[in-house]
């Protein structure tokens, strides 16, 4: 916290533990997630198929592609809330071994932003912003209180703070889902379709707050459809199908010449 | 005695367990169809009274309401059998859970099912008897189910006023055999050799039903 | 014989000189219900082995009565060299019959928690007991508190079962007036009526309560 009681906008290193875990390869610190030849089976279902994808840090990458694709699979594997079976994720440079206490640590520096906002019902704005920063890192309660003050001005709600997340609309809730993610600090930011259950007219709102975000340099790694959103924000967009990254692409060459077939069609879906 | 033969000694008062439950059933379900219907169909003072009497068989402690209409009956000079008072007791109390199967499950229709019964000219007793009581039915078959056990494991109590069930012949083999493991133990089996078909039966409508969720492990 | 208002009216203040004792062993059986209950639960999720195991143990408690554990307990634990008050032999009746009850309760309670919680809470970095603690067993206990309610008015219905045993509550102390007098309508009606106040009255707070929890302010 800074004189004036605002939190300083400071990422915070890599956990220690984490990076010294791989002492033999230097971690890379440049890069944010690193997917190396994933594969993930549900069963006898091959959900991912050797998936190649690195975040750096500072970028921002836009997932889209058809219902099943495994989109979802995919960035829901970069926090370690599905295992894989094959391949290896990096985050901030350090591999996902699978171990509990090293999860913990990791998913403090990766924020998550889901579909269904997945707000606490039962705890006020407020406290689903803080809950995490007494907890997981320890900040006294004033403390917590003036981060989560601050992130709440950032996605322009501070006035909900005391209300529950049943008081507020779509919007609001997925906006206060941001600013808990933001409240950690951390070094990437994962959304997973954050505007698909919205009314259309909240939809902006939300994605205003991201392209802020996305501005402000925050890397994020996000799954969506709002091609708006990906030509304004993304610096590549990665289209996925059957499990497979077909295209990746930046966005101008994305929307005007894909090269493969299945983009082109995908688009003309998309975009009527 | 052997725990076969007490086992066995008990089940000497299976046929008045049964009689009291089919005889409570005979109340249970009139009361349940009519008193739910009612309750649904009805307003005002009407359903005031119609719930009354719903609760008063609902929220009663039925091993009271036993004993009151047992000693209360023959004061008001009505003489009738033990085992008529104990079915007609279990089974008003049991019809009147039944009863908020019924309406609970008539209000949860869809209303656009009356509106579609309605708009083809179809007359309210033809709309509740082939539209919503048949669809309501269902949904009310869990909670029937579930008062199906009550009422049979309910029927324990009529051991005592004195008729000879499966809970009073354990009594009475237990004041000749000094055998108390053998005789409860016979006794809580004898009772879930009848009632476990049910609970099973009870489990699989449930899951035809409603599709269930899988469990989540995080407890 | 007819009935005698007056002598009713005297028996009032006898019979609810021992509410404290019916009202006490509803709550603890409850305790004990719902610990019991829960641990089924818990227990039930560990795996396939003790899920069935678990789902066992509910349906045999769900297929037998009452009564018969209360004389099981009874009269099997001293015999296992185990001689507890029928006061604490009650409670546990009544903890363990209901206890089949609470596991469903619990077991909705949890299943009701979309799975985006705790995937929510890990994603901020918390630990597994964190997790529980602070997202889960809060919205689990919402959940749950108004169905224990209900539960609680069962449990509370099923106290004179305990007269069987010699435990001194509301029934006992008005059977002790019927045999002292040879009067068995007047008491008998007053617990009645003394059941059912007590009864409607807890069911309308649960229903506020629910009111409440689920109003909306909460989801
Ligand atoms: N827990 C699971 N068990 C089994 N199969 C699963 C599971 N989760 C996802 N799948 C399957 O994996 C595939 C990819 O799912 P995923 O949710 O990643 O798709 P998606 O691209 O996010 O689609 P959507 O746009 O509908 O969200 C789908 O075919 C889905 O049915
Ligand atoms: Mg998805």
């Amino acid at each position: 916290m800074n004189s004036d009681g605002q939190p300083m906008r400071q990422t915070a290193p890599w956990p220690v533990e984490i990076s010294q875990h791989h002492s033999a390869h230097p971690p890379d610190r440049t890069v944010a997630v690193e997917a190396a030849a994933l594969n993930k089976w549900f069963g006898s279902f091959h959900a991912l198929k050797d998936i190649n994808l690195a975040v750096p840090q500072g970028s921002r990458i836009v997932i889209c592609g058809p219902s099943g694709s495994g989109k979802s699979t995919l960035i829901r594997c970069a926090n370690g809330l599905e295992t894989f079976q094959g391949g290896t994720i990096r985050i901030g440079g350090a591999e996902l071994t699978g171990d509990e206490k090293q999860l913990q640590k990791i998913r403090r520096t990766v924020g998550m932003v889901f579909q269904q906002f997945n707000l606490f019902p039962h705890l006020t704005v407020m406290a689903n912003c803080t809950l995490a920063l007494r907890r997981v890192l320890g900040k006294s309660r004033s403390e917590a209180v003036g981060i989560a003050v601050h992130y709440l001005e950032r996605v322009r709600i501070p006035e909900q703070a005391h209300k529950y997340p049943a008081q507020l609309s779509g919007g609001q809730q997925q906006r206060v889902a941001i600013a808990r993610a933001l409240c950690m600090n951390p070094r990437i930011m994962l959304f997973d379709e954050p505007t698909s259950s919205l009314d259309p007219e909240m939809v902006k709102e939300v994605l205003d707050v991201m392209i802020d975000l996305a501005a402000d340099g925050m890397t994020m790694l996000c799954v969506t459809h709002e091609m708006g959103f990906a030509r304004e924000a993304a610096d590549q967009v990665v289209f996925m199908d059957q499990g497979r990254i077909v295209e990746t692409a930046s966005p101008a060459t994305f929307f005007a010449a894909p090269s493969q077939e299945r983009t082109r069609l995908f688009l003309n879906k998309m975009l009527r | 005695m052997t725990t076969v033969e007490i086992f066995v000694g008990i089940f000497e008062g299976f046929r008045v367990t049964a009689t009291v439950t089919a005889l409570g059933l005979l109340y249970a379900v009139p009361f349940a169809l009519v008193f739910g219907v009612a309750q649904y169909l009805t307003k005002g003072m009407a359903r005031l009274a119609i719930t009354a009497v719903i609760e008063f068989w609902r929220s009663s402690a039925v091993i009271i309401l036993l004993f009151v209409f047992y000693y209360v009956l023959p004061v008001i000079d009505i003489q009738l059998p033990a085992i008529t008072v104990a079915a007609m007791v279990l089974g008003l109390n049991a019809g009147g859970y039944g009863s908020q199967a019924v309406r609970a499950g008539l209000q949860s229709l869809d209303r656009g099912q009356f509106e579609a019964a309605a708009a083809l000219g179809l007359p309210r007793r033809h709309i509740l008897a082939l539209i919503e009581l048949p669809q309501a039915l269902t949904r009310m078959a869990p909670t029937f189910i579930n008062q199906l056990i009550q009422l049979i494991k309910g029927t324990a109590l009529v051991s005592l006023v004195t008729l000879t069930d499966m809970t009073f012949r354990a009594k009475e083999i237990a004041e000749s055999e000094y055998n108390p493991v053998g005789v409860y133990t016979s006794l809580l089996l004898a009772y879930f050799v009848i009632c476990y078909p049910v609970t099973v039966f009870g489990r699989w409508v449930e899951q035809r039903i409603g599709g269930r969720k899988g469990l989540t492990n995080e407890f | 014989m007819n009935f005698d208002f007056a002598f009713a009216a005297t028996t009032l203040p006898t019979i609810l000189g021992v509410i404290g004792t019916t009202i006490s062993v509803a709550l603890l059986s409850c305790a004990g219900a719902s610990i019991l209950g829960f641990s089924f639960e818990i227990a039930r999720r560990a795996g396939s082995l003790p899920a069935y195991l678990m789902r066992f143990t509910i349906d045999f408690i769900r297929s037998t009565p009452v009564l018969a554990w209360l004389y099981f307990l009874y009269f099997v634990l001293p015999h296992w060299g185990f001689t507890l008050p029928a006061l604490v032999v009650g409670i546990l009746g009544l903890s363990i019959y209901f206890s089949g009850y609470l596991a469903e309760v619990f077991k909705a309670g949890i299943d009701a928690i979309p799975k985006g919680q705790a995937e929510a809470a890990k994603a901020l970095g918390l630990n597994r007991i964190d997790v529980v603690s602070f997202v889960l067993a809060p919205q689990m206990l919402r959940n749950v508190a108004a169905p224990v309610g209900n539960h609680f008015v069962s449990i509370l219905k099923a106290t004179p079962y305990l007269a069987a045993i010699a435990v001194p509550e509301m029934l006992g102390s008005a059977l002790d007036i019927a045999s002292n007098t040879y009067r068995y309508a007047e008491p008998l009606t007053v617990v009645g009526i003394v059941f059912l106040v007590l009864a409607l009255t807890i069911a309308q707070g649960v229903r506020l309560l629910e009111r409440k929890l689920h109003g909306p302010t909460n989801r």
